[in-house]
């Protein structure tokens, strides 16, 4: 029962996958302005693979452990795992229910489900291998399937171009993860990420040269300054339950992907860790930068994930560099979590309104700063959450953004390091200079009169627009209240970091 | 010969880096990307032949092309989508997006 758990948990995902394209396809409404019903068949099968997390979670948090192996494949269920699946599943559910009616009008929505369900498999895949060649699979089948989510408006040009640029991008990036891969191979005969330490620890340059292929290749996934250019683009052009998918949870599985790979390197962690400080650094400033002139609200929200990514990096970099503890370790997979819920809410409920603005009535235009103008009269709820959202990512008291922020810093402290308390420094002003472009978001939306856009809008709000922004809401204000509600997962996530580089 | 490899190799992924930054047209982009995995995967196996375990590399290898002719028919869609709107493969013609 046990050994079967990972197995539920990848294949219930899997074979929704099919079953919600299969009965998609029969099930089309004539009436393209209905929604698909298979869409429920989408919940059910999240619905069904939170059975085997549960269950295989309690193992976990009981001490116990969960892995399987198959033929020669070990898959094994740790502490980022189970972070990382809960994350995905609640982001999953909340953007399949986003999609409910803002896919409504869209064509073949059935292979947005379908494909929806093939990304959740391959995060949960990925976060469950142990050894660098599944990782790299897994993580092809995840950007295999974003690249067709994000190219899904594929009658509008700017939606394409986003799609060969991230396609361009990241199957460049998978080269680099290869050639990492054959080094490795080629010096140690093994794959397996437990076996390789203790026969690569006298290849010094190899393991510099395979771990610089990694940060390259992985890197562009987590958009990793200056690998980023995909992603504002990508993310931009997305239909809004994929930006939110992208921006809250596939480009941390790629920092997921890359500390596992990095793992099997372990002799050099100290060296990657002083890389992981500088990217992080520079995360921070370049996507700040970016947002704070941009006049497209998703835009916005795309440059912000580079930062975010940044506060993660850095995390990583006090924890591979000093390790005087697991503090900062835990801040970072607290901010994972976090981030997915906070930059997800602010993804869907600004698709919400550019749906309810314009989408509705056949404009696909982006939405843009100006268009929020007094949006709080017509759309209050609206308008809350999207607040919420975004005073939560500029790290404000006392939502989830600060709490996890704090964490990381307060770990990196703990080294005592003048460089550490330097980065600790740029880090708050870059926090701070977030606001810069978060703040007036707010001030328009609740002091200028409506815009001509907002009064023109459809008034009825979706109901389960409405429930998914709730849910990842509640979320939100609930951990910057009670932190200590995730620190089960959290801790159990940083130890398994630590297991890995110990 | 293990230097003839190695050269070859090099080679693959220097012309399939070299056609990735200067190539404009979309289709030969993707036949870029696929001259560059033809390198990393050259890279496989001589890694298998390296530590004589060719059964994991050839495996390894095989899995790639897969994963590979995926990619490729993905971006092969797009182009010929971008063609479909445009009237043209040229990147440049759908080059809007950077702000």
């Amino acid at each position: 029962m046990k050994n079967n758990l990972i197995l539920w948990l990848l294949f219930t995902p899997m074979i929704s996958s099919v079953v919600v394209y299969v009965v998609g396809r029969f099930l089309a409404p004539n009436d393209t302005e209905k929604p698909n019903k298979t869409v429920w068949l989408c919940v059910a099968g999240i619905a069904a693979t939170f059975v085997p997390f549960i269950l295989s979670s309690i193992n976990i948090l009981n001490g116990k452990s969960v892995a399987t192996t198959i033929g020669d494949i070990t898959l094994a269920f740790d502490g980022i795992s189970m972070l990382v699946s809960l994350t995905v599943l609640i982001l999953g559910l909340a953007v399949i229910l986003f999609s409910v009616d803002y896919m409504a009008a869209e064509h073949s929505e059935e292979k947005f489900y379908g494909l929806l369900m093939i990304l959740i498999t391959s995060i949960i895949g990925l976060s469950t291998s142990t050894d660098l060649f599944n990782i790299y699979i897994w993580f092809e089948l995840m950007a295999v399937s974003t690249y067709s989510l994000v190219a899904f408006y594929r009658n509008r040009a700017t939606s394409l171009e986003a799609g060969i640029k991230y396609l361009t991008q990241s199957a460049a990036g998978s080269i680099f993860i290869i050639l990492g891969i054959a080094m490795i191979f080629g010096t140690t005969g093994k794959i397996s990420m437990q076996d390789i330490p203790a026969l690569i620890a006298s290849s010094k340059r190899i393991m510099i040269a395979a771990g610089a292929c990694f940060i390259t290749g992985y890197g562009i996934k987590c958009a990793f300054v200056p690998m980023h250019f995909w992603l504002p683009d990508a993310h931009s052009q997305a239909p809004s339950g994929v930006s939110a998918m992208l921006s809250g949870i596939v480009i941390e599985t790629g920092l997921i992907a890359l500390l596992r790979s990095l793992s099997a390197l372990n002799p050099a962690a100290a060296s990657f860790g002083i890389i992981f400080l500088l990217i992080g650094a520079l995360n921070m400033l370049i996507g700040n930068l970016g947002a704070l002139r941009q006049s497209e609200v998703k835009r916005m929200f795309a440059f912000s994930s580079i930062s975010h990514m940044g506060y993660i990096a850095l995390g990583i970099g006090f924890f591979l560099t000093f390790q005087e503890s697991t503090a900062s370790a835990d801040g970072v997979f607290f901010h994972i979590f976090n981030h997915a819920m906070m930059k997800g809410l602010a993804f869907l409920a600004a698709g919400a309104i550019v749906f309810n603005l314009k989408q509705a009535k056949g404009d696909h235009s982006p939405l843009m700063v100006k268009d929020l103008d007094g949006i709080s009269q017509k759309y209050p709820w609206y308008a809350l959450l999207l607040s919420i959202a975004v005073l939560a990512l500029g790290g404000l008291p006392p939502l989830a953004g600060f709490i996890s922020k704090w964490q990381i810093f307060a770990g990196g402290a703990l080294s005592k390091n003048p460089w550490a308390m330097f980065l600790i420094v740029f880090a708050g002003i870059n926090s701070v200079l977030s606001l810069g472009y978060y703040a007036p978001l707010v001030n328009r939306m609740y002091r200028h009169q409506p815009s001509q856009t907002v009064l023109a809008g459809i008034s009825k709000c979706s109901a389960t627009m409405l429930a998914s922004l709730i849910l990842l809401g509640i979320f939100v204000v609930l951990l910057g209240l009670f932190p200590m509600l995730i620190s089960n997962y959290t801790g159990s996530a940083s130890s398994a970091l630590l297991n890995m580089f110990r | 010969m293990s230097y003839i490899i190695v050269i070859c190799i090099l080679g693959l992924l220097g012309i399939g880096f070299y056609c990735l930054l200067i190539t404009r047209n979309l289709l030969k982009l993707v036949v870029a990307l696929q001259v560059l995995v033809k390198g990393a995967m050259l890279a496989v196996l001589f890694a298998g032949c390296l530590v004589d375990n060719m059964e994991v590399a050839q495996s390894m290898a095989l899995t790639i092309i897969v994963a590979d002719t995926i990619v490729a028919v993905i971006g092969l869609a797009m182009a010929i989508q971008v063609r479909q709107i445009t009237n043209t493969s040229n990147i440049r013609s759908i080059s809007t997006l950077r702000k």
